[in-house]
């Protein structure tokens, strides 16, 4: 390590701090996301940012990159107190940040790609000689090897998230916030990128690594800050703790009265599925589900969770491998089949996916009837529409003035639960759940697990896919692991969070450092 | 496996760069290749074909909607449209026409050549105003202006029609004149194509033009200014629409209300066949002229052939639907699905060694 | 009371409201406008308008769009109009005519569902396509002796009345639309699909079909304002109708369809194709040549979609203030979470009466 560029650690403790944040503190509506969130970021570091989902760190990348301002506590950089206002003025103080979908041009080259919007001119005209040049020596000097002639669209996405770091580099980034950088990566991406980190951190960048994934944290950060329900509980070197010590540390939090009692009922097989593959996505999957219980699904982004549960739902369609639904072969053609033959899917994208909008709560909340509101005629009736959903209504305990609203005009758990209804309409036989309470309050949180509880006791087969450790701790009668597409682990519950967050990371716990 | 190993992995998307650079090649030179080999077939088969007066004739049409195409492909590439390039034309080919009257001397030329220009981005400024300021989709603010444009027309044209004794004689001229032995027209075409290519290649705007067409969002974020390039793409079809009325005068002599009828069409298709994406960010000047030529070529063969002269629009059209369709199942095969490689991997997730070879600390 | 104030706030009674003021307008320059051979005249210039453009407003809902019916006008009218001339039964030819116009209209679903091309691009294509075929059969000839049952059907009154026998069936088609969209359940697919294509796919629905279904429609009706056409103007020509295009558009989103598809009413198209029919009416008694009307009704368009966004803000802005009230529960911070902000997804919203 004795390369002449290389930051030395007294270098490192002399200097100042490139960014300080001091007592942040930010609250949306009444939940508190941060209070009182202190950082500080220095050259030629890799600081790992850990918390669980809902814990504070996106709001804290939101603040550092200048999406949304502080209510309280001070942003120091360079010494000078400052505010970061918007995304360019953090851009403008060398803050940048990429993210698992880098925003690019596919049908430009490389070269221009890092220069967009800024590229090099030569007395009024681009200057394509001088941008290819310097495209080519960046790549150089942090070890990387890009044709920058290439287009876009030809390049995969690890790829895409070199060139967004290497154009940060370019516009003069001192720090670097690296968002789940690893989750669509395969392991040999993972390993080029990481040389990469580290020869950025030679050159003196301040590195924030983002993510879930402990082995990786383990590997390349120098230091560790976990945050959990908008706090700072630690801040150490990373060599000074363990994986465990580090779960521990994250998910500390008493299950509480938040969760409902399962009822363990052993009903026979409703799905089997052997072997289910889908390249890129998921492969060689195979369980059982049976009728009463509640399969969690718990894994990582990006295990391809979402995927399976697409694909047993006929959005996609697997390359190979069966499945049987109650003992008859079921090949997932489309939703509309998966519907017919009684499967329901709640998608993780509510808004999006989940519910139409532009259409009042009555028609959500039937969509998936409407061929049996409908009379002999295929005439709508719509009196038989009120009084479905408000049985429904009542089913997902959704107050009665709710119901003839605009669905955008309700909030997100009230949404959820129109979603939630419309599923129970079609009487399904195998409900899956794909994040189900992202982005709800307590109160409501409580109230749909506690529906999915009582669905799961009258029979109906419940997967629950969650990325919050606790709740799929405690919702589900068994649980099974994803980790890059395959199913590692099944647990029988309860078991500890950190057993499964150790599957999901693929960190075994003898290996620890 | 050693670092360089594991870097030169990563290069491995760089081995397809001269893939990739002979597939844009390709494009251009098929579609070469299908203008050469229509043209040996006719030149050999059909006698008709052969003769200067067709030849000049096609190609000063070819010329003329090259130009246009041009201009529309510049609003494709930034992923508008604008179907009242036809009006523009028309209208200008009357006004430039009767006013140049009023310019004779050796500035005549170049007095007109600037007013159609000017006029015709006038009118396509009136294009970029109602899609930026209100926010209309550009398909229906152009069909809209389409209508008033061509009304205008009509009521500019008050039921007569220019005659060509009205018109300068530097412009009625123009299309039998030749510089150098290749007509005047071409010469035009020729000076619009090295003009807009080096716009789209060397300048700001040229650039926006494509980060507008393949991303708008991102375009957005990085601080294009999208507004006053919307204004600048459509003023510089409209110009260019406004400098083919000119040519137009000059080609047909007589220009009515019914000038650049139907000439939406043709231009899009133009632009569409020669390889510009109606999705927005890909395609080249060269690619309209190209387009232009091929579709010129084929419609030419087909009135000699006796075919239809009529089979115009149906060329057009069904050009516009293989050429869109082509064009979706090519890209869909080409771009790589955002996602990771399938878990072909068999490295353990890290091996710290090798990044410690490498040069990077593996913690500690 | 609720009802009656969305009623009166809708978008419908603003064209009552206008068609209202073009009347008055219109009586102003000439006593004429009222008059029934006016309004005998008027209706009958309109009809072809109308039937195109309840074809294409379903198109326009599931968030498509369908410019290549008055290529489909031009194609079916001159086969209708050729195959007569050569002496075919006039039953038959017109059963032909319908049924090319309905395959049409199912060429462009194929394309843009099945294949999953951008409609406009196909649709652009396919006018340019279909119009060319009709120069291909006619090429610069023009028929002009039709049957009677054809002529009468396009230009005569109901027997005993004032009223045009065109405008009835056309009014009568419309009924039928308005049923479908508004009472079927094949409708409220339109409007799930426009809202959100992939909710609705999510939900079961049958997302192709429904979309395919309405290229179909719109094929078949311009088949048949091909055939009003032939009646009206007794004419047979290559290229027919083709400056038909701009007016059903206009109708459609002036009729209140947001061209991002969800929203609207078959109503509300009827209204504003009388209005548009009124209004280049009165503007003809004004003076106004026939390319005036034609820039006129451009310049509506621009306003009709302009006025869009204004009416959703407007529909906010009253939402807000008059106590109306809506939850805005706390948020939940950093999750995706519910959309608080009134304004929502689309402006569909704010088209709630089309879903009621």
């Amino acid at each position: 390590m004795s390369d002449p560029r290389a930051v030395s650690e007294s270098d490192k403790l002399v200097a100042p701090p490139i960014v300080e944040l001091r007592g942040i503190k930010r609250s949306f509506g009444g939940l508190q996301a941060l209070s009182g969130v202190s950082m500080t970021l220095r050259r030629g570091e890799i600081v790992g940012l850990l918390g669980e989902n809902g814990a504070g760190k996106s709001t804290l990348v939101k603040i550092l990159t200048g999406v949304l301002e502080p209510d309280g506590g001070q942003i120091v950089i360079d010494g000078e107190i400052r505010r970061v206002s918007n995304p360019r003025v953090a851009r403008e103080l060398g803050i940048a940040a990429t993210y698992q979908e880098p925003a690019v041009f596919p049908d430009l080259d490389v070269a221009e790609n890092l220069f967009a919007g800024r590229q090099p001119t030569r007395r009024g005209i681009i200057d394509w000689g001088s941008m290819y040049k310097t495209a080519e020596e960046v790549f150089r000097e942090i070890g990387v090897d890009l044709d920058p002639h290439v287009p876009l669209y030809q390049l995969g996405i690890a790829d895409r998230q070199i060139i967004e770091i290497a154009k940060s580099l370019i516009s003069g980034a001192r720090v670097l916030i690296l968002d789940e950088p690893t989750s669509v990566l395969s392991s040999r991406e993972v390993d080029s990128l990481f040389i990469l980190l580290n020869s950025l951190r030679e050159r003196g960048i301040s590195l924030v690594f983002v993510s879930h994934k402990l082995d990786e944290v383990k590997a390349i950060t120098d230091r560790v800050v976990v945050l959990r329900d908008g706090a700072l509980v630690a801040e150490k070197p990373t060599a000074d703790v363990s994986v465990s010590e580090l779960v521990q540390m994250m998910c500390g939090r008493a299950i509480g009265e938040l969760y409902p009692s399962l009822t363990r009922v052993a009903g026979d097989t409703i799905l089997e599925v052997k072997h289910l593959t889908r390249r890129g996505y998921f492969q060689d999957v195979s369980f059982t589900l049976r009728r009463g219980e509640i399969l969690g699904l718990a894994g990582l982004v990006g295990a391809g969770r979402t995927e399976l549960a697409e694909a047993i739902f006929g959005i996609s369609q697997a390359e190979s491998g069966t499945m049987t639904l109650d003992g008859v072969a079921y090949t997932a053609t489309s939703p509309r089949h998966a519907v017919r033959v009684g499967i329901a899917y709640l998608p993780e994208d509510r808004l999006s996916n989940g519910l139409v909008m532009g259409m009042r709560v009555p028609f959500n909340m039937t969509m998936t009837v409407w061929g049996r509101i409908a009379n002999r005629f295929g005439r709508f009736r719509t009196r038989v529409m009120y009084r479905q959903s408000a049985e429904l209504a009542a089913r997902v305990q959704l107050q009665a003035g709710r119901l003839n609203q605009l669905t955008s005009s309700l909030s997100g758990g009230n949404q959820q639960k129109v979603v939630l209804g419309k599923w129970l309409a079609t009487e399904p036989r195998i409900l899956i759940l794909d994040e189900p309470t992202h982005g709800i309050d307590v109160g409501t949180k409580a109230e749909v697990l506690g529906i999915v509880a009582e669905l799961a006791a009258t029979g109906v087969a419940v997967i629950f896919i969650s990325s919050e450790l606790e709740e799929v701790r405690a919702m589900s009668t068994r649980l099974l692991v994803m980790r890059e597409g395959s199913v590692v682990a099944e647990f029988a519950t309860p078991v500890d969070a950190h057993v499964i967050l150790e599957a999901a990371s693929g960190v075994d716990a003898k290996h620890e450092s | 496996m050693s670092a360089a190993e594991m870097i030169s992995d990563v290069a491995t998307s760089s081995a397809r760069r001269s893939r990739v650079n002979a597939m844009v090649r390709r494009s251009d030179t098929a579609l070469l290749g299908l203008i050469a080999l229509i043209t040996l077939v006719a030149v050999a088969t059909l006698s008709d074909f052969r003769t200067l007066s067709n030849i000049n004739n096609l190609l000063n049409t070819t010329a003329l909607i090259a130009i246009v195409a041009i201009g529309e492909a510049v609003v494709i590439l930034a992923r508008q449209i604008d179907l009242s390039v036809g009006a523009i034309l028309g209208i200008c080919a009357y006004l430039v026409g009767e006013w140049s009257g009023h310019f004779s001397g050796p500035f005549g030329p170049v007095i007109g050549v600037l007013l159609a220009l000017a006029l015709g981005a006038g009118f396509g400024l009136g294009n970029a105003l109602l899609v930026n300021v209100f926010k209309m989709p550009a398909i229906i603010a152009t069909l809209a202006t389409l209508s008033i444009y061509t009304g205008l027309q009509i009521i500019v044209n008050n039921g007569s029609q220019l005659y060509l004794t009205q018109v300068p004689k530097w412009l009625a001229g123009l299309r039998g004149n030749a510089w150098f032995g290749i007509g005047t027209f071409i010469w035009i075409a020729a000076i619009v194509l090295v003009a807009v290519s080096f716009i789209l290649r060397r300048t700001r705007f040229g650039r926006d033009v494509y980060a507008l067409g393949s991303n708008p969002e991102a375009a957005a974020y990085l601080g294009v200014k999208i507004r006053l390039r919307t204004f600048q793409i459509f003023a510089l079809c409209g110009a260019l629409a406004g400098l083919g009325g000119l040519l137009y005068t000059s080609q047909f002599g007589n220009v009515d209300a019914t000038a650049g009828n139907g000439m939406n069409l043709t231009v899009i298709a133009a632009a569409v066949v020669g390889g510009v994406s109606l999705f927005g960010g890909a395609g080249t000047a060269l690619s309209a002229v190209l387009g232009a030529l091929l579709l010129g070529e084929i419609q030419n063969v087909l009135e000699l052939t006796r075919i239809s002269i009529f089979a115009e629009q149906t060329l057009q059209g069904a050009a516009i639907v293989i050429a869109v369709a082509v064009y979706a199942v090519v890209s869909r095969r080409l771009r790589r699905p955002v996602r990771r490689e399938a878990f072909l991997s068999e490295h353990p997730t890290l091996n710290p060694a090798a990044i410690e070879a490498a040069g990077g600390t593996s913690n500690g | 009371m609720a009802r009656f104030r969305q009623l009166v706030l809708s978008w419908e009674a603003g064209l009552v409201v206008l068609t209202v003021l073009v009347v008055i307008f219109g009586q102003l320059a000439d006593h004429d406008l009222i008059s029934s051979f006016n309004l005998q005249t008027t209706a009958l210039n309109n009809v072809i308008l109308l039937c195109l453009a309840l074809g294409v407003a379903p198109v326009i809902m599931t968030g498509d769009i369908d410019l290549s019916v008055v290529g489909t006008l031009a194609l079916s009218g001159v086969v209708m109009g050729d195959l007569m001339a050569h002496g075919m039964a006039t039953g038959l030819a017109i059963a032909i005519g319908l049924v090319l116009a309905l395959v049409c209209g199912l060429i462009n679903g194929l394309l843009v569902v099945l294949f999953d091309l951008p409609a406009l691009a196909v649709t652009l294509g396919t006018m340019g396509a279909y119009t060319g075929i009709s120069f291909l059969i006619l090429g610069g000839l023009a028929i002009t002796t039709f049957p009677n049952s054809v002529v009468s059907l396009g230009s005569s009154n109901l027997t005993g009345t004032q009223v045009p026998f065109a405008t009835v069936v056309v009014l009568a088609i419309a009924a039928i639309m308005a049923y479908l969209v508004h009472f079927t359940t094949w409708g409220k697919s339109l409007f799930a699909v426009g809202g959100s294509r992939k909710a609705a796919l999510f939900s079961g629905i049958a997302v192709n079909r429904v979309r395919i279904t309405t290229f179909i429609i719109s094929g078949f009706l311009a088949g048949f304002a091909g055939l009003l056409f032939l009646g009206n103007y007794e004419t047979a020509q290559a290229g027919m109708g083709a400056s038909q295009l701009l007016p059903a558009i206009t109708a459609v989103i002036l009729g209140g369809v947001s061209a991002y598809g969800g929203t609207g009413t078959i109503p509300g198209v009827v209204l504003a194709a009388i209005l548009l029919a009124l209004l280049q009416s009165a503007l003809g008694l004004h003076g106004f040549s026939g390319e005036g009307q034609t820039m006129a009704v451009g310049f509506l368009l621009i306003i009709a979609i302009g006025a869009q966004p204004l009416a959703r803000s407007a529909r906010d802005w009253w939402r807000r203030h008059a106590g109306v009230r809506e939850i805005a529960s706390a948020g939940t911070g950093e999750s995706r979470g519910g959309s608080e902000s009134s304004s929502g997804a689309s402006g569909a919203e704010v088209r709630s009466t089309a879903v009621n």
